[in-house]
């Protein structure tokens, strides 16, 4: 075994689809990469498409975290292979009965999207091993080191940090081209690989639950990314010009992002029982906490997942995740292969712990 | 084609958070992981930065250690990257890392 080429994560995909046509269908992600390469993501789950409620899980976003779509990849074939021979599955010293695979199958569609980034996990694993962005040249104005724009910085929530966030915030982010790590692209959603995600999330409208892996940190983030969560004052939001300026400083009272607290809470809950599936492999420490406390950010993907029906009143709330895995962004494939045993655990108990 | 820029892994160590804060915010370096607070007070970040630019932060109250060579090291990682196609022949399925087993 070793890591996925990009060409692996595809064919990994299209493979599950074939081998388990009575339990998941392959998606078509309708926009190709800047460098042509298709996309594609499973939908996982017995009963017809649309029938329960959704997680979403993408991963691959940054370039240089490749373990990301092996977590998914595993994942989904735990999942497939263990509903058809009516076992459980055991992660480490963490086991869930062949009943519990089976009520994530018959009762939950879990859509799984491995690879959003397809072109910079390419050149990562060929040309520049740190590279983190997509490979779209349209802002570069002709030069290399200026190639590329962080997908995760992309999406539409608080686009405008100059004018959102207060100057001494540090958010990260950056609105140059040359900045090699979080440039976010002329306008939200300029990417098609963000583009691909929002698809998902509207061709899924009973999507409830989104998680995006990243590395690494050993966290398990939840919403808000641009500053403190607080459930009492509702004035104090991202569409409230009136708080401009003022976001995204720690510790003060000037602004903190408003979240009803039965969502904080079950964010929470959501977050503490990812951590506790993840712990009973062996003993991983990994902590829920809001993504605003691994630092500042705009336009991230678990952030507009939530902002969406907040946003428009029409689409349905979806709590957002990101999980930050392990403690560097290549280990070796040896200590890789525990990683993805983990968090798939740690994912199980999450969509247990949705449908409970 | 591009080539791989050099980039070390730094753990960037301040005397206190403010500190920390502050170097991030004039610095901007690429951060791996998030803040951590040690035994002694201080506060640590784990960076990646080019030789010149681990130099260029350190500063007062600010200590910069050297992990590794985070390009090499990604290098070394590539070798381990799969060649070809696993999976292309009709019958090669992924197979999940977790064990498949019935119940007691």
């Amino acid at each position: 075994m070793s890591y996925l080429n990009t060409t692996e994560v595809e064919s990994a995909v299209t493979s599950l689809a074939t081998a388990f046509p009575s339990a998941c269908d392959l998606i078509d992600l309708p926009e190709p990469s800047v460098e042509g390469r298709a996309g594609h993501a499973l939908r996982i789950g017995t009963a017809p498409a649309g029938t329960h409620d959704c997680v979403v899980l993408i991963g691959g976003v940054h370039a240089r975290e490749w373990g990301s779509c092996e977590i998914l990849v595993h994942l989904a074939a735990d999942l497939l292979e263990a509903g058809t021979e009516g076992a459980g599955l055991a992660y480490g010293g963490k086991t869930y009965t062949a009943a519990q695979v089976r009520n994530v199958l018959d009762n939950l569609d879990v859509v799984v999207f491995p690879l959003v980034n397809p072109d910079g996990r390419h050149y990562s694993q060929t040309v520049d091993p740190m590279w983190r962005k997509n490979r779209n040249p349209a802002n570069s104005g002709g030069d290399p080191s200026r190639i590329g724009v962080d997908i995760n910085r992309n999406y539409d929530f608080l686009f405008d940090f100059a004018t959102a966030f207060d100057p001494t915030a540090g958010v990260q982010v950056s609105d140059d081209p040359g900045d090699i790590q979080v440039y976010q692209g002329p306008s939200p959603f300029s990417e098609p690989e963000t583009r691909n995600v929002r698809w998902l999330l509207d061709a899924f409208p009973r999507t409830r639950w989104f998680v995006d892996v990243h590395s690494y940190s050993e966290d398990m983030l939840f919403v808000w990314g641009d500053d403190e969560n607080q459930s009492l004052d509702p004035a104090k939001n991202f569409r409230n010009t009136a708080f401009d300026g003022k976001r995204g400083v720690a510790g003060d009272l000037a602004y903190a992002e408003f979240i009803p607290k039965d969502d904080a809470d079950d964010s929470t809950v959501l977050a503490e029982q990812f951590c506790k599936g993840l712990h009973g492999v062996r003993g991983r420490a990994y902590s829920p906490m809001s993504a605003f406390h691994l630092y500042p950010t705009s336009g991230t993907s678990d952030d507009y997942a939530y902002s969406r029906h907040i946003a428009d009143p029409h689409k349905g709330k979806i709590l957002g995740f990101t999980i930050e895995w392990g403690k560097s962004f290549h280990p070796p494939w040896s200590e890789m292969k525990r990683i993805v045993l983990d968090v798939d655990s740690g994912l199980v108990q999450f969509c247990l712990t949705a449908l409970a | 084609m591009s080539t791989a820029r050099q980039l070390l892994r730094v753990r960037v160590t301040a005397k206190d958070a403010e500190t920390l804060r502050s170097l991030l915010r004039e610095a901007r370096p690429d951060v791996g992981g998030r803040p951590r607070q040690g035994e002694d007070g201080t506060f640590s970040i784990e960076a990646y930065a080019s030789p010149e630019e681990a130099e260029a932060l350190e500063r007062e109250g600010v200590v910069v250690t050297t992990i590794e060579d985070a390009t090499a090291t990604g290098r070394a990682r590539q070798a381990e990257v799969g060649e070809g196609d696993r999976f292309a022949p009709d019958d090669a399925v992924p197979r999940g890392l977790a064990l498949k087993v019935k119940d007691a």
